[in-house]
């Protein structure tokens, strides 16, 4: 008995300290990867903003943007520099692209029927796309939020911040939606929740914006009406009907 | 036996300008916008206003005919249609100063939209002032009422006046009138590219003529109909005008942090108040509540504290009390001035933003100047004095825009 259970703890042993052994190298072939790929990544990064400030790149952009774009570069920017938002990017699509060569090196260094790349790959790559998603969907939300509150309130909307709010709310669900599909979490029950959350937030919006443009329709419906004008009441003092407001000229 | 025609009908018009010339000094009139309908008024005013004077009157798609005994040669000049409907535009500049350049003029006057309604007065002082008083750029100050050139008092006044220290009521001007080596500049600047603008460029000439040490003259001229922008909407007119102002002060740091800038005339006292009812400014004082309401947040990105502090004491006083203090206003102009260059936010949310701002400072003014032209004018007079007393402010904060700014 206590010869069996020695042999299964050393067999054990053995089997750990193999696989330990196979995966080293591995780890150690992901942190060179790791480390040479970022190490390259600032050389690249380095010459492309060298060659982007040599090109005055910022002020070339900025030159040519127009006033009433919708957004630009520079607005995504860390900074606002155009440059160093490129010169980043560089620097992260090569560390990212040594975290891929070293999960594939890790990977090459297990047995042959190994199933760690296959899965671990393709479910990185998936990860990476949903932190995108949340990434872009955060921003276009804000940007969107932003643009409603402003163009609403420029309108004299007294429920401004509430329409922003909404479309804001609506674009970080559907994002959430999206990454978390792109994850395959959740399945079907993602699917429900998104479409009640999203179709509960498009209700709401309906509802605040129909009660609270209650009378504005009204008025409108009204004015579509041919109604007969109303004689106006005879008046004692007939000078002290209100007199046509001067209209403004901003221009 | 036929007649042969006069020397000077088969000149061409380059020839006659030359003869002209050496006689005196002819005067070249651009019209890129004029009708047919308010041609025979205008040239009529021309007239009355520029006796005896050699006049060439240059008009796109017009037949160009010499002299038929009033003084007056029509030329043709490619002008591109101006689609803004009011304003000169950077192609309206470029399209007179390559005339004048052709024809080496020594005066040019650009005429805007609606020129017809200029009093033969104005058009003699705006000659005047480039032919004999040797202004380099001289541009008309019209009679604005209460109601008028709003922008104009808030903003571009204002900002023309502390930062290039040229004190020009409307430097977004109808009409103009400029020197050759003035039109030699305005070419330049009109020429460098702009293609990504959706609409036309607009160009600031006051601005140009004075980090060129050039003359800039105002002179009085009356009253003139005001032409109706093509774009109706205020938000996207506001950012338009606002935007190419800031990017043009933007290109001008270098210059207007070291240029003194001169205190405009302000009258000693305020003029005695009329017995005018004032105006009712109450739905106004409501839409900067909702403004203040919702807009808190963007506002604070550009804003220090002490502004914001400002706004909330203007958005919580009664209507009857509503007013934008003139320092208060001079700030916050200069904060979104330097928000629009440190790019803080998206520059068209900027804009936006700005726009209930602007029209706050507007419903004060109209409280304040009680309908009455005079008021007004001195209420204008107090705004554009109050940003040159922030001018330090500005300068400070462009270039040390992070430095505490309680």
């Amino acid at each position: 008995m206590g010869q069996q259970i020695e042999s299964a703890l050393r067999q054990s042993m053995h089997r750990v300290v193999v696989v330990l052994v196979s995966f080293l190298p591995g780890v150690l072939v992901f942190l060179v990867a790791v480390v040479v790929l970022t190490a390259l990544g600032f050389l690249f990064a380095a010459i492309a903003r060298r060659i982007l400030v040599a090109l005055r790149f910022d002020e070339r952009l900025a030159s040519n943007e127009t006033t009433g774009a919708p957004s630009s570069l520079s607005d995504w920017s860390p900074s606002h520099s155009p440059t160093l938002f490129i010169t980043r990017a560089v620097l992260w699509i090569c560390v990212l692209a040594g975290i891929a060569i070293g999960i594939s090196a890790v990977d090459a260094s297990y047995s042959a029927n190994s199933q760690l790349e296959q899965f671990l790959l393709p479910y990185l790559t998936h990860v990476l796309g949903a932190i995108l998603l949340l990434f872009f969907g955060n921003l276009l939300a804000r940007f969107l939020a932003r643009s409603i509150l402003i163009g609403a309130v420029n309108a004299q909307l007294q429920y401004a911040r509430f329409l922003s709010l909404g479309v804001k709310w609506l674009v970080l669900v559907l994002a959430a939606a999206m990454a978390l599909d792109h994850l395959q979490i959740g399945g079907v029950i993602i699917e429900l929740a998104f479409g009640i959350m999203f179709g509960g937030i498009v209700l709401t919006l309906s509802l605040a914006i129909g009660l609270g443009s209650r009378d504005l329709v009204s008025r409108s419906i009204e004015k579509t009406i041919d109604k007969p004008t109303p004689k106006p009441e005879p008046t004692l003092f007939p000078d002290a009907t209100e007199a046509p407001r001067p209209k403004l000229r901003h221009f | 036996m036929s007649t042969s025609p006069p020397i000077t009908e088969s000149l061409p018009p380059s020839a006659l300008f030359a003869e002209a010339r050496r006689d005196s000094t002819p005067l070249l009139i651009c019209l890129p916008t004029v009708t047919a309908d308010e041609l025979q008024s205008l040239r009529d005013h021309i007239l009355t206003a520029l006796p005896g004077q050699p006049l060439f009157l240059a008009i796109p798609g017009a037949a160009a005919s010499p002299d038929t005994g009033d003084g007056i040669t029509l030329l043709d000049y490619a002008a591109p249609h101006n689609r803004t409907g009011w304003a000169l535009t950077a192609a309206d500049y470029l399209a007179a100063a390559q005339l004048a350049a052709e024809y080496d003029a020594p005066a040019t006057l650009l005429l805007g939209a609606e020129a017809a309604s200029i009093s033969p007065s104005a058009l003699q002082q705006l000659a005047d002032a480039v032919l004999n008083q040797k202004a380099d750029l001289a541009l008309p100050r019209y009679d604005t009422g209460p109601h008028d050139a709003l922008v104009s008092s808030a903003l571009l006044y204002p900002l023309t006046n502390a930062l290039f220290g040229a004190p020009t009521h409307l430097p977004l001007p109808l009409d103009a009138a400029f020197s050759l080596r003035m039109a030699n500049r305005l070419a330049t600047v009109a020429r460098k590219p702009t293609t990504a603008t959706p609409t036309e460029p607009l160009l600031w000439p006051v601005a140009e003529a004075t980090i060129a040490s050039f003359t800039v003259r105002e002179v009085p001229a009356g009253p003139r109909t005001l032409p109706h922008p093509a774009e109706t909407d205020l938000n996207t007119l506001l950012a338009e005008v606002v935007g190419s102002l800031f990017t043009d002060i933007e290109a001008k740091a270098t210059f207007w942090q070291r240029a003194r800038a001169t205190l405009p005339p302000k009258p000693s006292q305020r003029p005695d108040p009329t017995t005018a009812e004032p105006e009712d400014i109450t739905e106004m004082a409501e839409t900067f509540r909702n403004a203040y309401t919702n807009l808190q947040e963007i506002w604070a990105l550009v804003l220090p504290p002490q502004s914001l502090l400002g706004l909330k004491k203007v958005a919580r006083a009664p209507a009857a009390d509503f007013a934008i203090p003139a320092d208060l206003w001079a700030r916050t102009v200069y904060d979104f001035l330097l928000a629009y260059h440190l790019r803080t936010i998206n520059r068209g949310h900027l804009l936006g933003a700005f726009t209930p701002l602007y029209l706050a400072w507007v419903a004060s003014h109209l409280r304040r100047s009680e309908g009455d032209a005079t008021l007004a004018a001195f209420h204008a007079e107090e705004t554009a004095a109050a940003f040159v007393a922030e001018k330090p402010y500005i300068v400070s904060r462009w270039r040390w825009p992070d430095r505490f700014n309680p």
